[in-house]
């Protein structure tokens, strides 16, 4: 009985720990090249570590449709389909501040 | 727990063990070149496994950028705001040897190093750069860069052309010769014309810059020669492929240059020469014919040698250009698939983006971006994505462009160096 319960158990540990970077969703390592992880000084380009899932979406459909202006954002952002930008979303979401 | 000994005997055997699981050791990674692409990888595999033991083989102490090293040339900015030390990668938990590679062996899976120290690997990345084909143009040997510099590689090289714009008489003709594809920094040869053209302006206005270049397109082709006509109308000439442009020999005792059509003699020559993987790449056996290095678009290994990933300028990308942003965002996708492979993982096919700015003056600024996938054994271009400004610049985009080309490159700088 305890036998039986145990992989379970540790595949459901296994699942509920958050994902080390190493499984960050494709694309997301490339955001930081310019969207800085940590406080850089100087830098007029906004932060997405910890922002809301969801604006991180709408910002990035927005660029993709052309709805909200951008120089870059709208080029890149046509190169990620809705479950790649969510994947991506939901990870910087999910990274501190 | 029989069975699980018997699998890792199995394993063993047929040599796929993952190295961190079933070493008594930690698997080691080796990085060979500490510039955006070394500097990064080494880091980041580090941060994101630190039980892994991660060498940086890199001699010198200051890594000075390429990148914006054009507007070093048009007194915008100082050589030494281009440099960068390896302290941050250190504080990471990196051993970094400050010494060159001279041997790699990728039999035995070793680096020797010219310390007489020698590194084995389980992983090993190169992140090598480029080197120059001297002689490609006959009379441009590295004594010859003394007097018609090249400044492709920042640092003397760039203070040197400095130094000899601002020695110029005013009426005097600067001569830039550009190489074919491929090269390092497919926009650079025409940011650096145009921050010539922006400073001769202030300081030289009676002066030419003549740029003679080795093919018929280069990289955001219109956005430049629309700024030109703009900022410096009669400034820059270029000459293409078709019309003469081609360097075919130079004498650097006379600043001559010459091409199919004719002789040209410079007050200040610029000569960009053909290029390859930085030569440790060939030592090792990871470059081809090309002189460059094929790898696979998953984890950036070399087709050639197992246990060799290439990134950067000096590997064969697919789509992807020879930029420091590219090379940033090879390191991480490669770091990561590195840790993956070292625990007995696959790794993800990986996304990745390419954003560069090129600066036609101070406060214009303009850019080209991509986004790549993996199709077919190489990195492609995702269709639709991607592309230069618009060519209708409006509410101020010039500006804001330049300005973020200032934010990108401290950020990439930070991301990088730490």
């Amino acid at each position: 009985m305890h036998r039986a319960l145990l992989p379970g158990l540790a595949s459901m540990i296994l699942l509920a720990s958050p994902a080390t970077a190493a499984d960050a969703p494709p694309g997301a390592s490339s955001c930081t090249g310019c969207h800085a992880p940590k406080k850089v000084a100087d830098s007029v380009i906004p932060r997405i570590a910890g922002r809301k899932t969801e604006d991180i979406v709408t910002f990035m459909r927005e660029y993709r449709s052309g709805a909200w202006p951008s120089s870059v954002m709208g080029r890149i952002a046509k190169g990620f389909d809705d479950a790649q930008t969510e994947a991506i979303a939901a990870w910087f979401a999910a990274q501190p501040e | 727990m029989a069975t699980r000994r018997h699998f890792l005997k199995i394993t063993a055997a047929a040599g796929l063990a993952p190295a961190v699981v079933s070493a008594q050791r930690k698997a080691r990674v080796v990085v060979i070149g500490g510039g955006f692409g070394g500097a990064t990888a080494a880091r980041t595999v580090k941060v994101l496994q630190p039980a892994l033991d991660v060498t940086l083989v890199e001699p010198n102490p200051v890594y000075t950028s390429c990148p914006f090293s054009n507007s070093v040339l048009a007194n915008l900015r100082e050589i030494d705001q281009q440099q960068f030390r390896y302290d941050g990668i250190k504080s990471a938990g990196v051993t970094v040897a400050e010494t060159r590679a001279t041997v790699v062996d990728p039999e035995a899976k070793t680096v020797t190093l010219a310390d007489g120290n020698k590194l084995s690997y389980d992983r090993l990345i190169m992140s090598p750069g480029i080197d120059f084909n001297w002689n490609a143009i006959p009379g441009y040997d590295e004594a010859a860069s003394e007097k018609m510099p090249h400044a492709w590689k920042a640092g003397a090289q760039t203070v040197l052309l400095r130094r000899q714009l601002q020695a110029m008489d005013d009426g005097g003709l600067v001569v830039l010769s550009a190489p074919a594809n491929p090269f390092r920094c497919p926009p650079g040869p025409y940011e650096r014309a145009s921050l010539i053209a922006y400073w001769l302006k202030v300081w030289k206005p009676k002066s030419k810059l003549l740029l003679l270049d080795s093919k018929d397109a280069f990289s955001k082709q219109r956005l430049f020669q629309n700024g030109w006509a703009e900022l410096y109308p009669g400034t820059i000439e270029w000459v293409p492929l078709s019309q003469g442009g081609k360097v075919i020999s130079v004498d650097p005792t006379t600043l001559t240059l010459t091409t199919e059509f004719g002789a040209h003699k410079a007050t200040v020559a610029n000569v960009i020469p053909p290029q390859k993987a930085g030569a440790i790449a060939a030592q090792a056996g990871v470059a081809d014919r090309t002189g460059w290095c094929p790898v696979e678009p998953v984890a950036f290994e070399s087709t050639l040698r197992p246990n060799i990933h290439v990134l950067g300028d000096a590997a064969i990308m697919g789509g992807m250009p020879k930029s420091a942003f590219a090379a940033n965002a090879q390191a991480k996708v490669c770091a990561a698939a590195i840790v993956k492979l070292l625990a007995g993982d696959k790794p993800q096919d990986p996304i990745l983006i390419n954003t560069c700015y090129s600066l036609v003056a101070a406060d214009y600024g303009i850019s080209i971006a991509g986004v790549y996938r993996p199709d077919k054994g190489q990195l492609i271009d995702i269709p639709g994505a991607g592309g230069t400004s618009p060519l209708v610049a409006v509410g101020g985009l010039r500006g804001q462009e330049a300005l973020y080309a200032s934010s990108w490159f401290r950020t990439l700088t930070a991301e990088t160096f730490g």
